[in-house]
């Protein structure tokens, strides 16, 4: 059984609870022994970055210190993209000397990168395989269509992510491919959702959530895989202020790529949590 | 409409982000893949060419960089290797600086309150920061009221705060401004507005 630093990011405790119980809920079934980040704090998110980049830059150093120093584990699961994305920023921003003395300063305590950081994507992909993903898919899905959604963070800036094909990337494609679904060649992949412009320009959000579900159903999309509560939020939620201006607007269910592992290792309903979304999603994962 | 030119925009947005504005030339790659560029006033190369000629209007007073989603699209294509996202959030930090936060632009509330929140809690409390953004935006109180009741049936909303370490939180953002506050002042020493007078030329010398 492996160990894993666990991180869940505050979207984990609010909008994306179901995200938090399925995420766990396969990691308890594929042996992955997650061990949470006591007393963790928020990773900055867009507001740090936007407001004080030491601070973004310190927030996620002081949880990997932890991870490092205190825990003496290796590796971090990070399950939400926005927050996985500001510390892949912080191990690239420490590099810099100077950064990382004033880090150090603010976390009281040095971090000098070295924590391994997987998001939703890589802990299926990379730490528990496709292989052994397979040997526990109990009950596969028989050639469900799904358009495997990565969004922004997962992927962007390449330098900072480390993904290998940042413009078309496929892993998660293979995992759902390994969960017996057949994932959809289709052009919207790492289009923006709008993110938090949710909040206050609806009507952005709006226009951005329906190209992207638009291509994805044209394509043969039965469903949406998302990796990103910000991602998921949107797609799900935004189909009914499309369907004000569009009555012949036809459903996608949008599913966390932990839902889909889930339902195919046999994790139980409750922490599946498929009765949260806006959109009914549980006839098509039955 | 008057125009403000400031000499030094580029410079000091080099300073915040380490970013070379001067290396765009104007491609327009980052427009192109920008989801918003067709929502605001201006699109990403727009702001780039604004930031080297020192147009402050249209670049700090711009609609377009509080649309911006962070989405990265223009940092990874630039041909230039430009991290364009890092210059829109430079820019938001200057307008902050300098009070000229447009009125027009309910996002800069938005992260100014989510900001406050996780530095209050350790953690975002989402409730919060919508009730907020309530009271200090009022066109903002009919938007989203069904969907918000129907989420918070469904449980996804958890109207209860939950505490990170506080405590090494406030730590963290006491040195961290310190230090940020700093360093944007020798910055901003180190600018001096066109407008102030020349030195005096010394007699006889060469300036």
């Amino acid at each position: 059984m492996s160990r894993v630093a666990y991180y869940p990011g505050c979207s984990l405790h609010g909008t994306a609870r179901e995200l938090e119980s399925s995420f766990v809920g396969t990691a308890v079934k594929l042996g992955v022994d997650l061990v949470e980040i006591p007393g963790w704090e928020c990773c900055g998110n867009t507001a740090a970055h936007a407001t004080n980049r030491l601070l973004a830059t310190a927030l996620p150093a002081n949880e990997m210190a932890k991870v490092k120093d205190d825990m003496g584990l290796e590796r971090i699961a990070v399950p939400c993209a926005a927050c996985f994305a500001r510390f892949m920023a912080t191990n690239h921003e420490v590099e810099d000397a100077d950064t990382a003395h004033d880090v150090a300063q603010v976390v009281g305590r040095p971090y000098a990168g070295g924590v391994g950081v997987l998001n939703l994507v890589d802990f299926y992909h990379d730490e528990v395989g496709l292989e052994a993903l397979e040997a526990k898919a109990v009950r596969p899905f028989a050639g469900l269509k799904v358009a495997a959604y990565y969004g922004c963070l997962l992927t962007r800036p390449p330098k900072i992510t480390l993904a290998e094909d940042p413009e078309y990337p496929t892993h998660m494609d293979e995992v759902l491919e390994t969960l017996g679904c057949e994932p959809v060649e289709w052009t919207f992949k790492t289009d923006c959702c709008g993110a938090s412009l949710a909040l206050c320009e609806q009507a952005v959000v709006v226009e951005l959530v329906r190209k992207i579900i638009v291509n994805a159903r044209a394509c043969g999309a039965q469903a949406i895989a998302c990796a990103c509560p910000l991602c998921q939020v949107n797609l799900d939620s935004r189909q009914g202020d499309i369907k004000k201006t569009d009555p012949s607007w036809i459903d996608v269910p949008i599913v966390y790529l932990s839902q889909f592992v889930g339902r195919a290792i046999g994790v139980g309903a409750a922490d599946l949590g498929l009765k949260k979304h806006m959109v009914a999603a549980e006839a098509l994962l039955a | 409409m008057t125009t403000t030119i400031d000499a030094t925009l580029a410079r000091r947005v080099n300073r915040g982000s380490g970013e070379n504005a001067y290396k765009c030339y104007q491609c327009k790659k980052c427009s192109t893949g920008c989801p918003v560029a067709g929502f605001g006033d201006f699109h990403p190369a727009q702001i780039m060419r604004a930031v080297q000629l020192g147009l402050v209007d249209a670049a700090v007073d711009s609609r377009f960089i509080w649309l911006c989603t962070g989405c990265e699209t223009c940092t990874t294509r630039c041909p230039q290797g430009i991290d364009i996202a890092a210059i829109m959030d430079e820019l938001r930090m200057i307008a902050r600086e300098e009070h000229r936060v447009r009125s027009d632009a309910p996002f800069a509330n938005i992260l100014k309150l989510n900001y406050d929140s996780f530095r209050r809690w350790g953690r975002l409390y989402e409730v919060e920061l919508l009730a907020l953004d309530k009271t200090t935006r009022p066109s903002s109180l009919t938007d989203d009221v069904v969907m918000g009741i129907r989420m918070f049936l469904k449980g996804k909303i958890n109207p209860l705060p939950t505490f990170g370490d506080r405590a090494q939180m406030k730590r963290m953002t006491d040195v961290a401004d310190r230090i940020n506050r700093d360093k944007r002042a020798v910055s901003r020493a180190m600018d001096l507005p066109d407008t102030a007078p020349l030195p005096p030329a010394s007699p006889g010398g060469v300036r």
